[in-house]
């Protein structure tokens, strides 16, 4: 056969067609089929028909509809060259200082990949602590409403055209001034000193709220300006007239964190704190021994309590029980000897130099109170009343506003805005367009302090530093620099502080100077030289301040007016963070209201009790005519016959851009409007009701009067519940006696902290008889088997010390910040669902008990109904409490997806990924710790005005270790399981085990008074180990046997035992 | 053949023949709607609708639309659960306990009694669902072998015995109630013309012939489903009364629930029942199969569960001020005396107080007061999951914490929505489904005595 072949390439092969032998022979066909097909001439006559047409589009559309459905892209993008000091995921930490005109700070800021995100306190400088304003004034960098470049005449400029008119300005004839908070930096000091010279202007100084009288009284003492300093460590009886130096009086960040030091129970030398006050705040809630006192028998306390101690015998015209109140603490003050120390708030000259007197009498000058000329709070009041009164006549040609916002904060705001009207040229500083920039005709904005250099000197040897965290995000330039540059002298803010401390510096040795490194890093550094003497006492001729003193008449209801903890003198209203922290008083959020006495508002009627749908009456108040409506709320320890009202609120009257969160909003998320279509302030500013006398505003009033209306105003608190209705084992308090009387026994043994037993059937003390005395402690009952987690490995645990907590929210806004905690607003604060991982609670004390019913035939549940009620002086309680990370938790039980699990350990561990929300958790837990996420906080509209998350640059102040949580999970305190990874890890890469104190909670490391520590309770060395060995600590709750993780330590009032 | 002792009532009253109870049954299916049904079912279909409106912002917004907080994590979206579960309890116990106790009276309530339970059980599944922060997740309730790592169910959860109880539960119930359906089912068939509704009877009856070989493996099964169904009455509820029972909170940690939950549920469960009968009977003419003695049969069963109830009631408080325990004895005072004593008093006057009204036979045998009394009853068991929920939590442990529920529009609007869907499906079974059992009542039917006699002597 001619063809054996089995297999073929194909046809043409089996039939060896011609055309197939003639490519066979060809390795190389010549001839390419497409060359043939692309040369055929008769396919470029081709049509392309309807249906192809058709085919192509329809083909041609759902490919571009495929390619467009890819999920949305976000680029990371990597350093192209990458900072030498910045590892993405670990954090930096830099040393500076906080200062805003009030708070006075060390502090650490800490910054993730650039960003400052949390600020804390910088606990080797000594100096003062982080309080709740500072560490939630990070928000402020990102905050949408700062100005993002200088503007003139209303609308957005350059700096060359700024500092045109400002040039322009300054060759006008008239007073030139520049008007400053209290300058406590050198160099701005210095720059400001430089522009006044240039251009023959003044520098005038004014504080928010003003503590000038304490000052003056001060220099009629000792002859020479200046602040006095307090040592609050060494006292050990304290009596504060008004002055609430554990919040917001004077330089009370650094007070309340001394004060503490003299409050150790182990120490055996506990001082004392007696406070005469009209509003409860922090101090007085924190007082031994706490006195009613109207606004207008301030200065009498202070009359009759010199007459106390100096012997001659002046009451004051006091009597009755504040007589006798007075009397005793003037016993402890002699006890005390120059150990004593009373501070009075009220900003009365007459008052400040009886004050002064007491000390010197008590030889506490040079101890407790010495006279070194601190920089603080150096507003001069009376100069600016002249300034006020000349712009109003048209005097002055420019004025130059620094850290300052008169508009807002003068008592004379409303004079002091007609007079800006009529100021040709006027220039702020601010970083927002707030009530006096915005009135102003060019806003040059300076640096948050997060992007500036500065240094500042609050007296004696020592000068703090502070530094930039991050780029300036806007086109502002620091006040410093901008003073130099309307100067002539242009100078960057860095060489400017350099040049400043060091005349000889110049930039090319800017890297090997290392003093000045290191300076920076300690974030202070020491000058050389001596601390300047306690200034010799001149003596006060205090007879005149007396006899003014006594002959203050009071009138039918009294005004104080107060600040917050949280907000202060209101610079930080848009905050969100301190808008939503709790007042640690009234525990009411987003608001302003009027603190007023239950008789009172009983007598007139008003609802005395505020909860979801229980919303607070509004009264009117009226001062000198001028009417502003306020909800009432009742403040046990309120003194009857007056009221209260916070300073700090009622920011942006003219709908400023100050921040989305300074406005009020409603239900649905929504800015209220004001009649004119304006945003609605919250609150009221009642800075302009203080008192004028001598030129200086007193922030009381002594006639104001109060009227009903049928108006009602709904208020949201955390805790609508007062008192702790009896029950023994949540918070456990005793007095000092006792305290000392049975200081040395065991843990579990003292009457004051016993341990909690149950009695069980069986013969447990071996006595032969089962009978009552046989119980068990509550640990010796459980179902489960324990977790292994005593004595192995870690074990995190925590103490809280009630004694040492003050209540301050340091820790709150801490954990807030830490944890990305979502911020939810007033309206979901009033449904119970404020999302705080940590809180505090705080109690009053009632005067009705179980017992008391008993006594006096009172049924137990009408008993039940009167503990609900708290005194009308109340001793007050704050108890910090988050989750508990019990070793038999009940929230772990629950869980039918095993979301919640206990860690080896011993930590509480929440997985969000795994949770179905089906809340069963938060039912059970015991103390009610647990919290929902109700809405998607980052999305839903509700929280478009509240959440940071929500606006995309205040975004960037979220935790990147720490999950945004998703709606529908259920969240609680971690104990900062990030940072206990972070320093697990650390140790690792060292080799060694965890040292003490390395890792903390941000709670821990936010506490100013180090009420919290936090530790290693398998570590026998560690701190957490020896408080919760002491004898003072207990769980709370003990009785339900969760066996939690967290000790309280038992609270020591320094007050007599009741029964001698 | 039945025999029945003379001086007792007939269960079957009328003199019925055979035909006469096919007729009866069968008859409305075949006929056109009525003129009331399709009222009835427009009324409560547009119910359901709202209510599933209601349902789908809840799941597209979030769980924030109801009043819940953080110290009261449930509240409403619980107390229907345990209501909606409480009321499919009657069905079964009517179906399953009472034939193995024979009694022959369950015959003309049982039909309508399980598919009230099945219905009522769907309704309870619906909260447990929507409740959750995160329902596309509920699957992972389910022990489902899955690719996240070592991850399984937490068996120590009372939530996880609830799904095991409610599935269980759900699915026997169904499949008793399916196949006493099939001869019925069968009947049907062999009776409707119409060709698509020939086909769906013949599919839903399985082939039934009606030879004695499938009714006898149909009562063998129905005794073999009755005996795994009883236990089962007992466990749903002693299950469901365990997500209370197994906690820390002082009200809820209380280790008489079970027997105390279980007879609530079918004090709730035979009050359903009379509701929806005493309408049913009357709109689909069905007096002479469920008559007064059925009514106050049903009556005695409330009157005994009714009173086991109000012992629980007294004893909870009794053992609270004898337990000692400051927190048990505040719950049990603030339930009493507190803000939400309201809702506790509804519930004693309710639960505890009107169905002693049964003592008097008057009022046992009246239907319209057992009509009024039933949904008392109801309005009764719906306060006491109410009050054991939500007062409980809102005053426990830490007086700081304490707190208040407001229940919001949504909250309302979900739960008579979860109405509306059971009575559309309830009204859709009395129209296409025997309401009777017929072929078991045939066997009631009274065969001799006097009026059988002279029938047949015709």
């Amino acid at each position: 056969m001619a063809n054996n072949k089995r297999y073929w390439t194909g046809l043409d092969d089996l039939h060896q067609t011609e055309a197939f032998q003639n490519l066979q022979g060809q390795e190389f066909p010549q001839h390419q089929a497409m060359d043939e097909a692309l040369g055929d001439e008769s396919l470029t006559s081709a049509t392309t028909g309807r249906r192809d047409f058709l085919k192509f589009m329809g083909f041609s559309l759902a490919a571009a509809t495929l390619a467009a459905c890819e999920t949305p892209v976000v680029k990371s993008i990597p350093y192209t060259n990458k900072p030498e000091e910045v590892t993405p995921g670990v954090a930096n930490y830099y040393a500076s200082t906080y200062y805003n005109g009030q708070d006075y700070v060390n502090v650490m800021v800490k910054t993730r990949e650039g960003r400052p995100i949390f600020i804390k306190s910088n606990t080797s400088t000594g100096v003062g602590h982080a309080n709740v304003r500072v560490n939630a004034s990070v928000m402020g960098l990102y905050d949408s409403a700062r100005l993002q470049g200088p503007h003139l005449e209303g609308s957005g400029s350059s700096w060359d055209k700024v500092d045109a008119k400002l040039a322009q300005a300054m060759a006008q004839d008239g007073r030139k001034v520049v008007l400053t908070n209290t300058v406590l930096s050198p160099s701005l000091q210095r720059s400001i000193d430089t522009f006044c010279q240039v251009h023959g202007a003044e520098h005038l100084q004014l504080d928010a709220v003003s503590h000038s009288a304490i000052r003056e009284a001060a220099e009629e003492h000792v002859g020479s300006k200046g602040f006095p300093a307090f040592d609050f460590a060494s006292a050990s009886t304290v009596v504060t007239v008004g002055a609430d130096f554990l919040g917001t009086w004077a330089d009370a960040a650094y007070y309340a964190s001394e004060w503490i030091k003299g409050r150790q129970p182990e120490s055996r030398d506990m001082s004392k704190l007696h406070a005469f006050e009209t509003v409860m705040s922090m101090t007085g809630s924190n007082a031994d021994t706490r006195t009613m006192v109207r606004p207008s028998d301030h200065g009498k306390v202070l009359v009759a309590l010199h007459g106390a101690i100096a012997g001659t015998g002046e009451t004051g015209g006091l009597e009755g029980p504040l007589l006798v109140a007075v009397q005793n603490a003037a016993k402890d003050l002699k006890a005390a000897g120059p150990r004593g120390l009373v501070v009075a708030g009220v900003n009365d000259l007459d008052a400040q130099r009886v004050a002064a007197a007491i000390n010197t009498a008590l030889g506490a000058d040079g101890t407790t109170v010495k006279y070194n000329g601190e920089g603080l709070l150096a507003g001069d009041d009376k100069a600016f009343a002249q300034l006020v009164a000349d712009m109003n006549k048209g005097d002055v040609a420019a004025l130059i506003l620094h850290g300052t916002n008169p508009a807002y904060h003068a008592a004379q705001k409303d004079a002091f805005r007609t007079g800006l009207a009529k100021v040709p040229f006027s220039l702020s500083t601010a970083g927002l367009a707030d009530e006096s920039a915005a009135r102003c005709t060019a806003m040059a904005p300076d640096h948050h302090w997060l992007e500036s250099w500065m240094d500042l000197r609050i007296g004696g040897t020592r000068i703090d530093l502070g530094q930039p965290t991050i780029q300036p995000l806007f086109d502002t330039r620091a006040a410093g620099e901008s003073f130099m540059a309307w100067a002539g002298q242009a100078v960057s803010g860095y060489d400017l502080v350099r040049l400043t401390h060091n005349p000889r510096y110049t930039s090319a040795g800017m890297y090997n100077d290392s003093e000045w490194n290191s300076a920076l890093h300690d974030g202070f550094y020491m000058t050389g030289g001596d601390m300047p003497d306690s200034a010799v006492a001149l003596g006060l001729d205090i007879a005149p301040s007396i006899a003014r003193l006594k002959s203050i008449k009071g009138g039918g209801m009294e005004l104080a007016l107060y600040q917050k903890q949280t907000m202060g003198s209101g610079d930080q209203a848009g905050n969100p963070m301190l808008q939503e922290t709790p007042d640690p008083i009234s525990k009411v959020t987003w608001d302003n209201y009027v603190t007023m006495a239950r008789t009172d508002m009983e007598s007139m009627g008003l609802n005395t009790y505020i909860a979801q749908r229980d919303k607070a009456s509004v009264v009117k108040v009226t001062v000198d005519g001028e009417p502003i409506e306020l909800p009432a709320f009742m403040q046990p320890g309120q003194t009857p016959g007056t009221i209260g009202i916070a300073l700090g609120y009622g920011r942006g009257d003219g709908g400023e851009n100050i921040g989305k969160a300074a406005y009020a909003t409603d239900e649905d998320g929504g800015h209220l409007q004001t009649g004119e279509g304006k945003p609605m302030p919250i609150g009221a500013n009642v800075f302009g009701w203080a008192t004028m006398q001598d030129g200086t505003p007193r922030y009381d009033v002594h006639d104001v009067t109060v009227e009903v209306t049928d108006k009602e105003y709904p208020l949201a608190a955390t805790q609508i519940q007062n008192t702790v209705m009896d029950r023994g084992s949540v918070v456990k308090e005793t007095d000092y006696t006792s305290y000392l009387s049975e200081a040395d026994k065991a843990k579990g043994r003292a009457s004051w902290n016993k341990n909690h037993t149950l009695a069980v059937h069986e013969d447990v003390n071996g006595d032969g008889i089962i009978d009552a005395q046989d119980s068990k402690k509550t640990s010796a009952f459980d179902l489960w088997k324990s977790h292994p987690v005593e004595g192995i490995g870690h074990r995190w645990g925590m103490t809280i010390d009630l004694t040492t907590c003050t209540g301050c929210s340091a820790c709150v806004t801490a954990c807030h910040i830490e944890n990305n905690v979502p911020v939810v607003g007033k309206d979901e604060v009033r449904r119970h669902r404020d999302m705080h991982w940590m809180r505090i609670d705080r109690y009053y004390a009632s005067d009705w008990s179980q017992e008391r019913g008993a006594e006096e035939g009172v049924g137990v549940i009408a008993s039940y109904t009167k503990m609900e009620d708290p005194s009308a002086n109340p001793q007050t309680v704050h108890m910090p409490m988050m989750c508990q990370h019990c070793n038999h938790a009940p929230c772990e039980t629950v869980c039918p997806v095993a979301a919640t699990t206990h860690s080896n350990e011993g930590l509480n561990q929440m997985t969000y990924n795994r949770c179905i929300g089906t809340r069963y958790c938060a039912n059970n837990c015991p103390y009610k710790v647990r919290r929902f996420n109700w809405f998607n906080y980052q999305g839903y509209a509700k929280f478009q005005n509240i959440n940071p998350s929500q606006d995309s640059l205040t975004r960037l102040v979220l935790n990147p270790d720490v999950t945004v949580r998703a709606r529908g999970v259920i969240e609680k305190c971690s104990m900062c399981v990030q940072r206990i990874q972070e320093g697990k890890l650390n140790a690792k890469k060292a080799g060694a085990p965890i040292v003490d104190g390395t890792v903390a909670t941000a709670c821990a490391e936010a506490c100013p008074t180090h009420a919290i520590t936090f530790g290693d309770l398998n570590d026998d060395q560690s701190k957490v180990r020896t408080n919760a060995n002491n004898n003072r600590s207990y769980h709370a709750l003990e009785e339900v046997g969760v066996q939690p993780n967290i000790f309280y330590m038992t609270k020591v009032r320094n007050t007599e035992s009741n029964e001698s | 053949m039945q025999r029945e002792a003379a001086i007792r009532e007939p269960l079957i009253l009328g003199h019925k023949t055979y035909k006469d109870i096919t007729d009866d049954v069968v008859g409305p299916i075949m006929g056109p709607a009525p003129l009331g049904w399709k009222i009835m079912i427009t009324i409560s279909s547009l119910i359901a609708v709202y209510g599933v409106g209601c349902i789908l912002y809840l799941l597209g917004t979030g769980i924030g639309v109801w009043g819940l907080n953080k110290t009261v994590d449930w509240a409403w979206d619980i107390t229907n659960f345990v209501w909606w579960v409480g009321i499919g309890h009657a069905g079964t116990l009517i179906s399953a306990v009472l034939l193995l106790f024979r009694q022959k009276w369950r015959m003309a309530i049982n039909r309508s009694a399980e598919a009230m339970t099945i219905f009522a059980v769907i309704m309870a599944a619906v909260f447990p669902g929507i409740h959750m922060g995160r329902i596309w997740v509920s699957y992972w309730v389910l022990p489902l072998p899955n690719q996240f790592g070592s991850l399984w169910v937490n068996f120590n959860s009372p939530l996880l015995w609830d799904v095991f109880a409610i599935s269980t539960y759900f699915s026997v119930s169904l499949v008793f109630w399916y196949i006493g359906l099939i001869p019925d089912f069968a009947t049907i068939r062999d009776r409707v013309t119409g060709p698509w509704q020939k086909r769906v009877y013949s599919f839903l009856s399985f082939g039934w012939s009606g030879r004695a070989k499938h009714w006898t493996r149909f009562e063998e099964v129905s005794l073999v489903l009755a005996g795994i169904a009883t236990p089962l009455v007992f466990s749903v509820h002693s299950i469901v009364s365990m997500d209370f029972a197994t906690s820390v909170i002082p009200g809820w940690h209380t280790t008489i629930f079970p027997p105390y939950f279980v007879s609530g549920a079918v004090f709730s469960g035979f009050a359903m029942v009379q509701t929806l009968l005493l309408i049913m009977r009357k709109g689909m003419k069905l007096e002479n199969y469920i008559h007064v003695k059925h009514v106050e049969y049903m009556n005695i069963v409330i009157i005994v569960t009714g009173s086991i109830v109000g012992v629980a009631y007294l004893t909870e408080l009794f053992i609270s001020w004898y337990s000692g325990v400051e927190y048990e004895s505040y719950a049990f005072i603030n339930r009493a005396s507190g803000p939400y004593s309201w809702a506790y008093w509804i519930m004693m006057s309710c639960n505890v107080i009107s169905p002693q009204l049964y003592w008097f036979k008057k009022i046992r045998r009246s239907l319209v007061a057992t009509f009024v009394l039933s949904i008392v009853v109801n309005i009764g068991m719906w306060f006491e999951r109410y009050v054991i929920i939500v007062t409980s939590l809102h005053r426990d442990y830490l007086p700081s914490s304490w707190g208040e529920f407001h229940a919001t529009s949504i909250d309302i609007g979900i739960f008579i929505g979860t109405i509306g869907i059971f009575l559309t499906l309830f009204l859709g079974f009395a129209r296409f489904f025997p309401v009777l059992a017929l072929n078991e009542l045939k066997t009631i039917l009274k065969s001799s005595g006097e009026s059988y006699k002279n029938e047949q002597a015709k």
